[in-house]
């Protein structure tokens, strides 16, 4: 069972994480990231939409496996920027981390 | 796949130290204008900022040859302690193990871009203490503070200087001064690549030549769309060239991002990018030292632009 935070989103914002609910969850992103690997990255968009945050903690090293190379940007219907999301949730990850 | 964090911590400790991610002291690796003819400091209209990038990639293959043995196995924890070891030690060992012959021809494509830029009669200067890292890793790998404290760092030397335009030679750098500086630094810069001033009309000198098939980097070609550039140096030369499915907008990433955190992943999307190409049949040509290299690696015939066109419009003097 993964609890659910509903202040993560707005936590997010802090860190440029600010186009998540925009996205409509339809998949263009996970189908065209070179990667192919379990979704990414709009698995990852859900769960700030949900506010799973300890989901983002727990898969966090995930995050660095993305290029930046754009792609999803380019081809998301919904503009919600899913390549500069995935690069903000790296700033909110790392920031807790060096917290901890 | 490396612990992101023993990663970032090690490039920014070395970035806070040398102002660069590899711990090495500039005046060490920065070293491709020594002895060129008709280098000039000052005056000029724009500075030539190379961002450091063809300087970094023989330091980045050493890297990389070393991450790759260490990937997986059980000393790849051990990443976490590099940063304990001073900046200019890891900097040291780490210059012992480029190549010389890695050193020489990234060297060289920069000293062809000095002279396509003359031969173009672009007004230029450079200044090798006004050439920094833009600090672009730490921005993608997420550390956002040490991003902006180097980046406000570089702008403020540059406005010190009172340097108002640019001109860049990866897309990298480009990306960096152009979009990133102004959001986090407030300031802008004048900012052109090297090859959008080159002037090769009337000078037909490809023609019959057998066509290249152009591999587009990223930045330039989705962030940045200036794909077009590169084409119209080729067209204006009467130099054919093929385009793979995937170019300009919508251009395949070669794995190079993947490098500091992955050599494996960086391998696996290489291998599909270099496939894509290979299907052409054509010598690639890029214009990005990170894609240059990793394409190398994949075994492909693959030059520089500025490598290709320097052939034509301005041969190196014997
Ligand atoms: S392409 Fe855009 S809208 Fe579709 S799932 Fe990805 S981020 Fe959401
Ligand atoms: S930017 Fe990252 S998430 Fe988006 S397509 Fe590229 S690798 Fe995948």
């Amino acid at each position: 069972m993964a609890l659910v935070d509903p202040d993560f989103a707005a936590e997010l914002k802090a860190y440029g994480v600010d186009t998540a609910l925009d996205c409509f969850n339809c998949g263009t992103c996970a189908a065209i990231c070179p990667l192919n690997f379990e979704h990414f990255p709009r698995k990852m968009i859900r769960y700030v939409q949900v506010g799973a945050k300890q989901k983002i903690l727990q898969q966090a090293q995930d995050l660095w496996r993305c290029l930046h190379c754009g792609l999803c940007t380019r081809t998301c219907p919904r503009q919600a920027n899913p390549g500069e999301l995935i690069l903000g949730l790296r700033r909110y990850v790392l920031a807790q981390f060096r917290r901890a | 796949m490396f612990n992101p964090t023993d990663i970032i911590d090690l490039l920014a400790a070395n970035v806070r130290q040398t102002r660069n991610p590899f711990g090495v002291r500039p005046s060490r690796f920065n070293t491709w204008w020594r002895g060129l003819s008709g280098f000039t400091r000052r005056p000029g209209d724009a500075l030539l900022f190379t961002g450091l990038m063809y300087q970094a990639i023989p330091y980045i293959n050493a890297t990389t040859r070393y991450l790759e043995r260490l990937e997986g196995s059980s000393w790849a924890g051990c990443l976490r302690w590099g940063r304990l070891v001073p900046a200019s030690l890891r900097g040291r060992g780490l210059s012992v193990l480029t190549s010389g012959a890695d050193r020489k021809k990234f060297n060289g494509i920069l000293q062809t871009i000095c002279r396509l830029l003359r031969q173009s009669e672009v007004n230029f200067f450079y200044h090798p203490e006004m050439d920094f890292y833009s600090g672009i890793l730490l921005y993608d790998l997420g550390d956002q503070d040490g991003f902006v404290r180097h980046a406000r760092f570089v702008a403020r030397t540059l406005q010190l200087h009172g340097v108002r335009k640019v001109i860049t030679v990866d897309p990298h750098t480009t990306y960096a001064l152009k979009e990133l500086y102004p959001r986090y630094t407030g300031a802008s810069f004048e900012v052109q690549p090297y090859f959008s001033l080159l002037q090769c009309r009337g000078s037909e000198r490809g023609n019959g030549k057998p066509p290249v098939v152009l591999h587009d980097p990223c930045f330039y070609g989705r962030y940045l769309e200036l794909s077009e550039g590169p084409r119209r140096v080729l067209r204006d030369l009467g130099l054919e060239y093929v385009e793979v499915r995937n170019c300009g907008e919508f251009t395949s990433c070669c794995g190079g991002p993947a490098e500091s955190v992955s050599p494996a992943l960086n391998r696996e999307i290489l291998g599909r990018r270099a496939a894509e190409l290979k299907a052409a049949a054509a010598p690639v040509v890029t214009f990005c030292p990170i894609c240059l290299a990793n394409l190398l690696k994949a075994g492909l015939p693959v030059e520089d632009l500025a490598s290709l066109v320097g052939r034509y419009l301005a041969p190196e003097e014997k």
